[in-house]
């Protein structure tokens, strides 16, 4: 396995280039190797990460950033890119400092697995996934099923002229199942997903009662009936939770969106915008979150910081530019999907606190409505205050029941009157988190976790 | 036009140090990229170039169930680094299997001198200059437009030179380049006390227009600004008109995913000659569009592209075949081996990718229905829809819906209010004789225009759900 440390020198090197001409300037190399299984009922898929690592430096160019990046790690290369921002940093980057704090963060992380996927083998995964898509199968009605094993080691290797140096070596796992049923034209499916930071200890949840489960499911969709429209009460699942937070304190918290004027949240902040029973929280620092790292792209340590406190928005995610702009510290926000792609502030692992309820008490509470089940996606509105979740599948709720399956589906309405109209939350023994990824925008995915408990609240519903 | 000679020889380079038994293909790229990102109207950040060089190899080997193959894609173009990147191929076929009963690779195909377009001269000359052109271009009304101004926004272009070779002699290059752009207009003008407004602009294209986006800008502020004083639409069925640019959000996934060989192969493609649309569609899949994001004078495998027919006359006349899957079925592929389209993003860096079967360019064929006005005339009662939030349809069963960003209610066959917030969706493709999109279209437009991955007039579609207040 390469490490990106062997390359110090070449990197050293390339800022040696830069640092008498900027007053700031840093390199950020990456490197991921990974490998993954796919199997259906006609063929049988592995594939590796490809071979691919490099590295993108960025310096404070007077009066703008600029950058150059390349995938070859060696001198020549290196020197080419260094010598690329060379040219664009203009004859006063000298005297004026770059926005914000340069990190000074020195550290080595690594996770240590105590059984790591890279020594499972390719054949001991091949294994897993036909058993699960075994499992799947042999639900009367399911006719393929999609199954996908992976794992991926993800290695960052900063450096900047403040002295900050740190590395880490992020390791993530996870599976896919997603049977398919057929009848009479219609197709549908549905899925269980998990991912987790970790080694092969954590692929236990793939268990054949949880893919028989996902199976029947799909195989009920068949004949689900389609889903009610209008304004209703809404009371949705833990991811579908987890990407409510996402969408409606996530994004419209990324600080860049202040800076733009471009977030509706930034005027009400220190307001009450929700119940009591409800507190919003970005963790990138999470143990156990798809989003999680140890430092991030601006060498600053991932954190904990609370966006909603028991109500109250009171915090916002920071990069370097934005925590100096608004005069607070920076959250460990600055990301970049890899080596190629420019930094943004951007989420990490977003997720509700649970709260005291019952999921039975929260149907009941509904009264009329539905549950929205398995999140496929979801779009935000920063400007204008709205928001889209979809889901796969969902349940009516007649007079405090759970009644009719109901098949895909669209929630939108106005951020601040969903929050205002939670109704109450399920206990911490319901609390999931996700695996997902986030876009800014429609572009640079990078992996976010999303998380919390059974949610009750009010939106607008259609099909999707 | 004259397209740009290729100069890289990346896949060539690799081929040479490739030492594997036939059959196997690599595939090269080397782009450079340039991005320009806004804060307002200011210059936030300058990138470029980002270089990027690598290849693609895939091998095909034969196994018990059928003709395996196995993929690997790296930036090392040194004897080892071709070395390795083969290595892993051949031991990832070992366990992979599909059921084709053979492989035909392409033997010959065009290079780019053959006049399609799908390289900005321009751009490829002088990047940064074109970009920095085309942001004023783009900035510049805002100067005399009161009332909406950018909030961010960015343009980033990859100018790319492909190669292809592989076992069976194809030696094949051309050059393109591919631009993303996305600006989002904001409005304080209009109504006292209401929000700000936004209509935010994504779009993906083979080249830079500066007169385009110029012309284009007044009417994004307006779309902006009628969101301040949109209302929340109507609960019900409603005749629905969709612009090409929300077909391009809901119908190639969807027919790019159901009329292939892949989705035959599990049984979930339509049949040929069943009727899956309204007798008024004819559909084609053309990845020989001028400017299309899609086009290439070869496919990603080595096949030369060109038009096929999916629906014609609202019956499924061909399915779309790379070269596994026609191997499985013993036809021919139809050129639609494409790298780097995972479900709607469309990857700059295609050879980090294996080709899977999808569509290029859709296009529909133009109908009677007339202007956009005389397609909203023919509602006569109902719905337009200018933007959702996303609408991006489950591609296997064909469900879609997105929350309405901004549209306008049809009144008396005239434009009337903006409407914003709800949801409106269907399903775009459904077995014969239950309703869809396709199945349920009233009326097509006379005039076509390209957005992304369709061509297509905008289409009347009587009825689609539509949730609100």
């Amino acid at each position: 396995m390469t490490d990106l440390r062997e390359f110090e020198d070449d990197f050293a090197h390339a800022l040696a280039r830069l640092v008498h001409r900027t007053r700031f300037v840093e390199l950020l190399a990456e490197l991921e190797e990974g490998e993954e299984v796919r199997i259906d009922r006609r063929s049988l898929t592995p594939s590796l990460d490809p071979r691919i690592q490099g590295a993108v430096i960025r310096a404070w160019g007077g009066e703008r950033w600029v950058e150059a990046a390349t995938s070859a790690l060696n001198r020549a290369s290196l020197d080419q890119a260094a010598a690329s921002v060379e040219r664009s940093v203009s004859k006063s980057a000298t005297g004026a400092a770059p926005p914000g704090e340069s990190a000074t963060t020195r550290g080595e992380w690594a996770d240590r697995p105590a059984r790591p996927m890279r020594s499972l083998g390719s054949d001991a995964m091949i294994s897993l996934a036909r058993d699960a898509f075994s499992w799947a199968i042999a639900v009367p009605g399911v006719k393929d099923c999609q199954v996908e094993v992976g794992w991926s080691e993800n290695q960052r290797f900063y450096l900047n002229s403040a002295g900050a140096r740190c590395f880490q070596l992020i390791s993530r796992v996870g599976a896919n199942v997603a049977p398919i049923a057929i009848e009479n034209g219609r197709v549908e499916y549905d899925y269980l997903s998990r991912g987790y930071i970790g080694g092969q200890e954590r692929l236990g949840f793939l268990s054949q009662e949880r893919v028989a489960d996902v199976a029947k499911g799909t195989v009920e969709l068949l004949h689900a009936r389609a889903p009610p429209t209008g304004e209703m009460s809404v009371l949705l699942d833990q991811g579908t939770t987890g990407t409510l937070a996402h969408e409606s304190f996530g994004h419209g918290t990324e600080a860049d969106q202040f800076l733009r004027d471009r977030s509706y949240l930034r005027p009400i902040l220190g307001q009450t915008v929700g119940p009591e029973s409800l507190t919003i929280i970005d963790q990138g620092s999470h143990p156990d979150g798809w989003g999680t790292f140890y430092f991030d792209d601006e060498g600053h340590l991932g954190q904990r910081t609370v966006l909603i406190d028991r109500g109250k928005f009171i915090g916002a995610l920071h990069d370097r530019e934005t925590a100096a702009a608004l005069h607070v510290s920076a959250t460990g926000n600055a990301r970049r999907s890899d080596f190629l792609s420019r930094l943004f502030v951007r989420m990490t692992n977003t997720y509700v606190e649970p709260g005291d309820w019952t999921f039975d008490e929260l149907v009941r509470e509904a009264k009329n409505g539905v549950v929205l089940e398995h999140c496929t996606s979801g779009i935000e509105d920063p400007l204008g205050g709205q928001m889209q979740i979809k889901v796969k599948k969902g349940r009516k709720i007649e007079n405090g029941q759970l009644t009719d399956l109901v098949s895909s589906m669209a929630l939108s309405g106005k951020v601040l009157e969903v929050l205002r109209q939670i109704k109450g939350l399920s206990r911490p023994g319901d609390f999931e988190m996700s695996p997902g990824y986030c876009g800014k925008g429609h572009t640079d995915l990078l992996p976010v976790g999303s998380g919390g408990t059974f949610l009750l609240s009010t939106a607008v519903v259609g099909p999707a | 036009m004259t397209a740009p000679k290729v100069a890289a020889d990346t896949a060539f380079r690799a081929a040479d140090y490739l030492r594997v038994p036939e059959p196997w293909e690599v595939f090269g790229e080397r782009s450079q990229r340039y991005e320009i990102h806004l804060n307002g109207r200011s210059i936030e950040l300058v990138r470029g170039p980002i270089l990027l060089e690598g290849f693609g190899v895939r091998v095909f080997r034969r196994r018990d169930a059928g003709l395996a193959s196995g993929f690997q894609a790296s930036t090392d173009l040194s004897a080892e680094g071709v070395k390795a990147a083969a290595t892993d191929a051949e031991a990832l076929s070992e366990h992979s299997s599909f059921p084709a009963k053979k492989i035909e690779l392409p033997g010959s195909g065009p290079s780019g001198e053959n006049g399609l377009e799908v390289c900005d001269p321009r751009l490829w000359e002088r990047p940064m200059e074109t970009l920095n052109e085309y942001v004023d271009a783009a900035l510049g009304p805002f100067d005399t437009i009161r009332g909406a101004q950018p909030s961010f926004g960015s343009v980033r272009a990859t100018l790319t030179e492909t190669t292809l070779t592989n076992s069976a002699g194809l030696k094949a290059s051309y050059a393109r380049t591919l631009v993303w752009f996305e600006l989002a207009v904001k409005a304080q003008g209009g109504p006292e006390g209401a929000p700000p407004g936004e209509y935010w602009v994504n779009e993906t294209m083979s080249r830079v227009e500066p007169s385009r986006v110029e012309a284009q800008v007044p009417d994004w502020c307006r779309y902006a600004e009628d969101v301040r004083r949109a209302v929340p639409p109507p609960t019900g069925e409603l005749p629905v008109v969709l612009p090409t640019s929300i077909l391009s959000t809901i119908v190639p996934s969807v027919l790019g995913t159901r009329f292939t060989g892949r989705a035959r192969l599990r049984e979930v493609a339509p049949g040929i000659g069943e009727a899956w649309g309204n007798e008024s569609v004819t559909v084609h899949d053309d990845g020989r569009v001028p400017w299309g994001v899609g086009s290439s004078p070869v496919d990603d495998e080595g096949t030369p592209q060109r038009r096929r027919t999916l629906l014609d006359h609202g019956k499924v006349k061909e399915l779309l075949y790379d070269v596994r899957h026609a191997g499985v079925f013993g036809t021919e592929s139809t050129g639609s081996g494409i790298r780097g389209r995972e479900f709607v993003y469309l990857d700059w860096r295609r050879f980090l990718h294996p080709p899977q079967v999808t569509s290029t360019t859709l296009v529909v064929e133009p109908g009677t229905g007339g202007s956009d006005a005389e397609l909203v005339e023919a509602a006569g009662e109902g719905l337009w829809v200018q933007q959702l939030g996303w609408a991006i349809p489950d591609p296997l069963s064909g469900a879609f819906g997105g929350e309405i960003r901004i549209g306008y209610r049809i009144r008396g066959g005239k434009l009337a209010e903006p409407v914003r917030g709800g949801t409106v969706g269907g399903v775009v493709l459904s077995p014969p004789g239950t309703p869809s999109l396709l199945g349920n279209i009233a009326a097509i437009g006379s005039a076509p225009a390209l957005a992304e991955g369709i061509l297509s007039p905008t289409l009347l579609v009587r009825p689609l759900t539509v949730a609100g207040k």
